[in-house]
């Protein structure tokens, strides 16, 4: 009962929190003097084009610094339906607007497939300089004969018109919330944190970015709309680059991927200049403000509000681990104790199965003259857990990274359920069932554990699906957030979702790394249940023999990038050379 | 509880809000509101106007002001960005309510603001007209030449006066300036029967580098080059020329380039750069034409500009027209008043100031030629009398 | 058109100059600073003001103007030493954004809006090759961009200070264990850079535009000259520069293509980028 109620108030109340809001908005635009209700449409503009660059920037981590140049484009757009008299009349013309500054932001993004950090950075500003000067040459449509943008009807007034823009920011913070907590949010979030990890889960990292790029650009475009309708004769000055650096240092400063951040960014954009004005002070003290802050909050790592929110959280995340810990202290034992009995009863009734999950051949990786995996070939039965253990630098890391697609140059086949993999990316091969993990921490920490669940699934879960997988892998609730959480939970909490796939084959990369002695066997114990539970194949690398024991009924051994004997575990692990090679090391662990 | 924040922004918008509201009783004996919206801060400013304004209406009040009544004289900047612009206007005229605007000075103002100022029934004298809108639209009349009148004097000087041959322009166009150019293009060919060697509308605003433009003027065979440019421009143009080692090139520049500023930025100035001056040249300190202006802004601290005699001459001109009116000053009877004046004649400028009724306002024809030649680093007067342009 | 495009050569140096500065900063102290230009303004800037208002002679407010730039540099440095030590180069340069602003707006405040009367130190044209100027700018930043490139060059491959600099680059942990003072170090790349482009605008400004907003933004074509080079390679982002200011040039006695000119640098980036970046499918760290 409670989740349901948590659901409904997930979808309630940002919805609640807009009407509010635009009522709120009815009251100011009938309240306020003429000049504020002019001023606040500006602050209007500004929040909903921070909006924006809060999910290219805050969520997915690129540096976009040609803002106002999607909002100029979207601006254009509408001055030209303005001129031509197209149909629809603004609010048409307004979305047409924004899907235009998507498109340009979509093409913008392009090179952001193939660059990152601050080469993307200086593409976009070279992008909203050239912009700038030709907007300066060719000028908006209409702005010839001042033919003014004509306002939708019903909002002609400076008045109404307010009341009119703090609809469409409603209405733009509504699908900003729910794009967030969606497929595309975690997937941005996801992409900003990590490539590798993203297109490991079958989302495609280029989507993610250029969904980010083109959602943004069209809030740019709206933003850029809304100024056309205010002013009326829009002008290039309105857009130029040094404000669009201006608005990128805003949204670091207050953390624009939360929505009330982006309006409280907006506010702050305005209410400088108004304050600056009203003490007499020269406006150009503003950007210089805005400056200094920016380099405050890049230097510190944290934004407004995302400092309110941690302080909020920690107290929240206490309440909920107080609370876990009072409810596991009973059920615990009971639960462990199913699952060491099935693990028990899985290897025997797996090994029946027909057919092999992953079947490997020849698989070669060169590193210039250096051979990480030499013509190796091994077969996955069904149903299995595979152990792949070897010494340091044996290539067991080189050879997941082949078999799940990051090393395009890799010879030799690998067959998925006898489905040839052939040069097909990371991506597809995660959607195709080929699951792995990570030895290094690749779980965005922006999510909350039910969001990055949900996300690495790729499939319809509901509540109590990602509940039993949580607590059969001993996570901590979905509801907690995964910023809140130690790098061992985090990689179980990875397994836990990669799981919950439900893919054909499962490689898993050390998982138990950081866990403690304890929790490596219970970890080993729930895996046994998996194949099972799931109908996923595991393979797993490990270093720890006895897990490896416990939980895998086929071994494998590479050295030196050759696999040294494959077969059922007892044979391999009497195997001389097997002994000869890499016993020796493994007594010490 | 995710949006508390708002919460607060909307209290702090309606603290805003409230000290906005107050005050403003208007009536009998308090003082006349007048306003001017500027550009003050960003890349490129004209703040000397409304301080030479405010240093006039600040004269005017200590002597007395209109029968006791004072002028208070409010002047906004709108940092050349067109929400700002129309932010101000709504403030002054909105809030504040105005009575006139008097010697604004904006990159956009007038096109931005002038369909508000005929809804609001409100004139505006800018003292530095710069956009087509100062001159194109019934509720602005600027108290200068503007751009495009001085464009064709400014040609009309160097074919007539000067008899040169083989002159180019080079335009540089932000905004809807082209065909406003193209038409002050055209009254020079009407006027003279000559036409321009070339017109390149490419040249850039702002560019750092104009050696390119430059070039391909001299390959063409330009002998002068006429231009409308801001003065940083300007001096790149200079420069680059300069830097060609083209120095048998007549520049044919506007007002805009007339300051001390640019003639201590510039020593190699070609074949020599002629400005029809839209006022009595400033830099002509044995004149007495100009000695009152000089006066007062020296005694305020202003410099000595074309743009701070615009902001003089457009105070000047509105506080004669208000002293003409008899009963209330309101926005009504001000209006009134400037429909009905009749022209002002004043020595620092060429043809006298009218407001009227008319759909457009660009009635100043007349510059006084003044030049810059290499190596003296300072402007100087060029003829006796002003040129006017024939009708 | 060969005029046109060698007119835009002198350009071109000091797109080269500022490029060899951002590829130095980006390959020793992991930073593309976005400032790099502004703060080359501001001591140009000063250096003004003090020839002008404060009555210093030319080579004097020069110098001052140029140590001034150098720290100003040096103190973004310093806030990226000391705060941004640890964090990536995107969040490094992002950092520079805020300066970058700071500088254009002060310059504003404290210099005004109008362009700033540059004496000119060299100016005319140098000489004539068939009927085609080059202007003794041109030689100058032209020829400063390659000497500086090779000095650079040279103090990183065959002297000390440029081993350890490598050596922190390259191997920061173990630099710092080897007593390699890295703060102090990095700062001093921030100054030297500074320097070296504080000294290119004030050679360029003279003869050019020369307001704030446009000065600063010549990080635009710098950035985009850099990227030849990946921000790696000296030699490169110096062809970078001279190849970026040849092509505006020529394509500005086009009028047809005069809309273009303007995507110049940023065409230029992108293509580049993409070429150079074409096998970089898997970002090396995430």
């Amino acid at each position: 009962m409670p989740r349901a109620d948590s659901r409904l108030v997930r979808t309630g109340l940002p919805v609640v929190v807009a009407i509010v809001g635009i009522l709120a908005g009815y009251l100011l635009s009938i309240g306020l003097s003429g000049y504020f209700v002019f001023l606040a449409v500006s602050a209007v503009t500004a929040a909903i084009a921070i909006l924006g660059l809060g999910i290219v920037t805050g969520s997915a981590g690129m540096i976009a610094l040609c803002q106002l140049t999607f909002a100029a484009v979207g601006a254009w757009v509408v001055s030209l339906l303005n001129v031509l008299e197209a149909p629809g009349g603004f609010v048409l013309w307004l979305l047409a607007g924004g899907a235009a500054a998507g498109g340009v932001g979509i093409l913008v993004g392009l090179p952001a497939l193939r660059l990152r950090g601050v080469n993307l950075a200086v593409v976009t500003l070279g992008f909203a300089a050239a912009a700038d000067v030709t907007l300066v040459q060719i000028q908006f449509p209409g702005s010839k004969d001042g033919v003014p943008v004509m306002r939708p009807e019903t909002f002609s007034s400076d008045r109404s018109y307010f009341f009119f823009s703090i609809i469409v920011l409603a209405v733009c913070g509504l699908v900003v919330y729910f794009l967030q907590r969606g497929r595309w949010g975690s997937s941005w979030k996801a992409v900003a944190f990590s490539e590798r990890g993203t297109a490991s889960v079958g989302q495609s990292v280029q989507a993610a970015k250029l969904t980010a790029f083109a959602v943004s650009a069209a809030l740019g475009g709206i933003s850029g709309g809304i100024i056309a309708g205010q002013v009326q004769l829009p002008f290039a000055s309105s857009f130029t680059p040094i404000q669009s650096l201006a608005l990128y240092v805003l949204a670091v400063m207050s953390g624009a991927y939360l929505i009330d951040m982006a309006i409280f960014g907006g506010f702050l954009w305005v209410l400088v200049p108004e304050l600056l004005k009203r003490w007499g002070i020269p406006q150009d003290w503003g950007f210089v403000i805005f400056g200094a802050l920016g380099v405050q909050a890049l230097t510190s790592g944290t934004n407004l509000g995302q400092g309110i929110r941690n302080m909020w959280w920690r107290r929240d995340d206490a309440r909920a681990a107080a609370a876990a810990r009072a409810r596991a202290s009973s059920p615990a034992p009971a639960s462990a104790s199913t699952a060491a009995t099935t693990s028990a009863a899985a290897p025997a009734s797996r090994s029946a199965a027909s057919g092999h999950a992953l079947s490997v051949e020849h698989l070669t990786v060169e590193f210039g003259a250096l051979k990480a995996l030499d013509n190796v070939s091994l077969d996955v039965p069904a149903g299995s857990i595979m152990g792949l253990i070897g010494p340091n630098g044996a290539g067991k890391s080189t050879f997941v990274d082949a078999i799940s697609g990051f090393l395009p140059n890799a010879g030799g086949t690998v067959r998925l359920d006898g489905v040839s993999l052939g040069r097909m990316s990371p991506t597809r091969r995660a959607r195709l069932g080929l699951r792995r993990t990570f030895q290094q921490d690749r779980v965005p920490p922006s999510l909350t554990i039910d969001a990055y669940v949900r996300f690495v699934a790729r499939r319809r879960v509901s509540s109590a699906e990602v509940a039993e997988v949580l607590e059969h892998f001993g996570c901590p609730p979905a509801r907690t957030r995964l910023a809140g959480v130690d790098v061992g939970t985090r990689r179980l909490v990875e397994v836990a979702a990669n799981v919950l796939a439900r893919p054909a084959v499962l490689l898993l990369d050390e998982p138990a790394a950081g866990l403690s002695r304890a929790e490596h066997l219970a970890l080993g114990e729930r895996l046994g249940t998996v194949p099972g539970r799931f109908g996923t194949t595991i393979v797993l690398i490990e270093h720890d023999l006895d897990l490896v024991r416990t939980v895998c009924s086929t071994l494998t051994v590479l050295d030196f990038g050759k696999v040294l004997a494959s077969g059922p575990q007892d044979e391999v692990l009497a195997d001389r050379a097997v002994i000869k090679a890499y016993m020796g090391e493994t007594e010490m662990l | 509880m995710k949006r508390h924040l708002i919460g607060t922004a909307v209290l702090t918008a309606a603290a805003l809000m409230l000290s906005g509201c107050a005050g403003d009783a208007t009536g009998e004996g308090s003082p006349i509101v007048v306003g001017s919206v500027n550009t003050k801060s960003g890349p490129a400013t004209f703040p000397e106007a409304s301080l030479a304004a405010a240093a006039v209406f600040d004269a005017y009040n200590k002597a007395g002001g209109l029968d006791g009544r004072t002028i208070d004289y409010r002047s906004l900047d709108d940092k050349g960005d067109p929400a700002s612009a129309s932010a101000a206007a709504r403030e002054l005229v909105g809030s504040d309510e105005a009575v006139a605007m008097v010697g604004s000075a904006s990159l956009i103002e007038c096109e931005i603001n002038a369909p508000y100022y005929e809804q609001e029934q409100i004139l505006s004298i800018p003292g530095v007209g710069v956009d087509t809108g100062c001159f194109d639209t019934p509720n602005i009349s600027p108290a200068n030449v503007g751009p495009f009148n001085d464009m064709t004097l400014t040609l009309y000087h160097g074919s007539e006066v000067l008899g040169l041959d083989d002159i180019c322009v080079l335009l540089e166009i932000a905004g809807s300036t082209r065909p406003t150019y193209q038409a002050a293009i055209d009254r020079w060919t009407e006027i003279t029967g000559k036409k321009p060697l070339y017109i390149d509308d490419t040249v850039p605003y702002g560019a750092s580098d104009y050696t390119p433009y430059i070039v391909k003027a001299k390959d063409a065979g330009c002998g002068a080059l006429a231009v409308n440019p801001v003065e940083p421009d300007a001096i790149g143009q200079v420069k680059a020329a300069a830097a060609q080692g083209w120095d048998d090139v007549t520049w044919l520049y506007l007002t805009s380039v007339y300051s001390e500023n640019f003639a201590a930025a510039v020593d190699d100035a070609g074949a020599g750069i002629y400005v029809p001056a839209e006022f009595y040249p400033f830099t002509d300190a044995e004149s007495d034409i100009n000695s009152e202006w000089r006066d007062l802004m020296n005694a305020s601290d202003i410099p000595l500009t074309s743009f701070s005699q615009g902001g003089f001459l457009a105070a000047k001109y509105f506080i004669e027209v208000l002293e003409g009116i008899d009963g209330d000053i309101t926005r009504e009877s001000v209006t009134k008043a400037l429909h009905d004046m009749k022209p002002i004649e004043n020595p620092m400028v060429g043809t006298p100031y009218v407001f009227g009724t008319a759909d457009t306002h660009a009635d100043n024809t007349a510059g006084w030629p003044i030049k810059l030649t290499s190596g003296t680093n300072a402007w100087e007067s060029d003829g006796e009398d002003w040129i006017v342009l024939p009708e | 058109m060969l005029q046109g495009a060698l007119a835009g050569l002198a350009a071109g140096g000091l797109y080269a100059v500022l490029a060899v500065c951002l590829t130095l900063m980006s390959r020793l102290v992991r930073v593309v600073n976005f400032s790099q230009a502004a703060t080359g303004m501001f001591g140009g800037f000063v250096a003004v003001w003090l020839v002008e208002e404060a009555g210093l002679p030319i080579w004097l407010g020069s110098m001052l103007g140029v140590l001034l730039a150098g720290v100003l540099a040096a103190v973004i440095g310093w806030i990226a030493a000391t705060w941004l030590s640890e964090a990536d180069t995107t969040t490094r340069s992002a950092m520079t954004v805020g300066p970058l602003l700071m500088l254009i707006s002060l310059s504003f405040i404290l210099f005004g809006n109008k362009p700033q009367p540059f004496s000119p130190i060299i100016a005319g044209p140098a000489f004539e090759v068939g009927g085609v100027v080059i202007s003794q700018v041109t030689v100058a930043t032209v020829s400063l961009a390659i000497v500086v490139a090779v000095a650079m060059r040279l103090v990183l491959t065959r002297t000390a200070v440029g081993t350890m600099l490598r050596a922190l680059s390259e191997r920061p942990t173990t630099a710092e264990l080897l007593g390699i003072p890295s703060k102090p170090l990095s700062i001093a790349v921030w100054f030297v850079t500074g320097v070296i482009s504080a000294i290119a605008i004030v050679i360029v400004a003279p003869s050019q535009s020369n307001d704030a907003t446009s000065l600063s933004m010549l990080i635009v074509p710098a950035a985009a000259a850099a990227l030849l080079g990946g921000f790696r390679r000296l030699d490169l982002a110096v062809v970078g520069g001279l190849l970026l200011g040849l092509l505006s040039g020529l394509v500005a006695q086009i009028d047809e293509v005069s809309l273009i000119r303007n995507f110049l640098p940023f065409l230029f980036i992108v293509v580049l980028l993409l070429w150079t970046q074409r096998k970089e499918v898997w970002d090396a760290a995430r």
